[in-house]
């Protein structure tokens, strides 16, 4: 399969995204301790965490490829989720939580 | 506590690097299924095996090489899809704003080199740690480094194994989704303070609305509406003992 970019332009591809990674995740690292924050704004960035990743986590779940909502309670992805978290809550076990979520999502792709 | 000398420095430094990398190794299941998911739509999508390798090596971002990989293949300037690149990886530059005061006294390669090789679940796991008072008195960065590297060869093993392999690894297995599991069982514990659930709803919310805007975009306006109620139901939580902890 032959690329549409020539060899040149996928270089420049390559480390213009190479660039954009280093760019936005050391922005902030650069400025170091020059830069002094607000009170008001580390309080906010404590949450950066947990929002982040639960705007990562709901489409992935929720839309789960497709491009419907899936809310259902049939939905498999939601399934392995809800198992996952059980599981995590009963076991405190990270490796289990993530095999009996994926056996429970795969049961469910199969069987709902 | 403080031993002092060289020698001791040097082992409480070597320390910290391998309880971080002990700190990640449960979730590099998650790691591992992405890279591996990545590396086979990399190379299903149209691109050739070398640039494949290439890309992989070099960008260190899943999110952002493949929201690239479809314009790469239909040939579309290289402004927008070095724009799609930076577009994707926005989150990074509130991770990194976050993550700053643990690392503002180090020398400027080393708080690069750190960031460069970030990635979602290094930086929550060590936002987690912060938070729960766990990470070490002395030499944070290591343990930084520590989970950092074990991510990285998981991460690009993975990937190079996706690439070569493409043709025989399963796409409609779903592997992927073990890489969702591992964000939940990472964030999940990180519920337990009313901000936190405000903003996690809401950033959820939001980025359910927003799922239709390009570039992920729906993602990082999740985020940020999830920061802002987060921050505003922080103002009107009662202080309590832990609040003032985590503070």
């Amino acid at each position: 399969m032959s690329d549409p970019l020539s060899g040149i332009a996928m270089a420049a591809v390559v480390v213009g995204l190479t660039l954009s990674t280093l760019v936005t995740r050391t922005s902030f690292f650069v400025a170091g301790a020059k830069l002094k924050l607000s009170h008001r704004a580390e309080v906010a960035l404590r949450y950066a965490p947990v929002c982040t990743l639960a705007a990562i986590i709901a489409p992935d779940v929720l839309f789960h490829g497709a491009d419907a909502l899936d809310t259902s309670l049939f939905n498999p992805r939601l399934v392995g989720v809800f198992a996952s978290g059980l599981w995590l809550i009963w076991s405190r076990n990270i490796v289990g939580c993530l095999a009996v979520g994926m056996l429970a999502y795969s049961l469910a792709r199969v069987y709902l | 506590m403080s031993a002092s000398g060289p020698g001791s420095d040097a082992a409480a430094r070597h320390a910290a690097f391998r309880a971080g990398r002990l700190a990640i190794l449960p979730y590099l299941p998650g790691s591992c299924a992405w890279g591996l998911v990545s590396g086979v739509a990399m190379v299903k999508g149209g691109l050739d095996v070398p640039w494949a390798i290439a890309m992989s090596m070099m960008v260190n971002a899943a999110s952002a090489q493949l929201a690239a990989l479809p314009l790469i293949v239909a040939g579309a300037p290289l402004w927008a899809i070095i724009a799609t690149g930076f577009i994707t990886n926005l989150r990074f530059v509130i991770y990194s704003a976050a993550m700053r005061p643990h690392f503002a006294h180090l020398a400027l390669k080393r708080r690069i080199t750190l960031g460069f090789f970030m990635t979602d679940f290094t930086f929550v796991r060590f936002m987690r740690a912060a938070q729960e008072n766990t990470l070490p008195a002395a030499h944070r960065d290591s343990w930084f480094a520590g989970m950092v590297s074990m991510n990285l060869v998981t991460w690009h093993v993975s990937a190079l194994t996706g690439i070569v392999g493409a043709s025989y690894i399963p796409t409609d297995w779903g592997l992927e989704f073990t890489g969702t599991l591992a964000l939940v069982a990472l964030v999940g514990p990180t519920l337990n303070m009313r901000p936190a659930v405000v903003g996690a709803i809401t950033g959820a919310l939001v980025a359910l609305l927003a799922h239709g805007l390009p570039y992920k975009l729906g993602l990082f306006a999740g985020a940020i509406a999830g920061i802002l109620a987060a921050t505003l139901a922080d103002r009107f939580q009662p202080r309590d003992p832990r609040a003032a902890e985590a503070a």
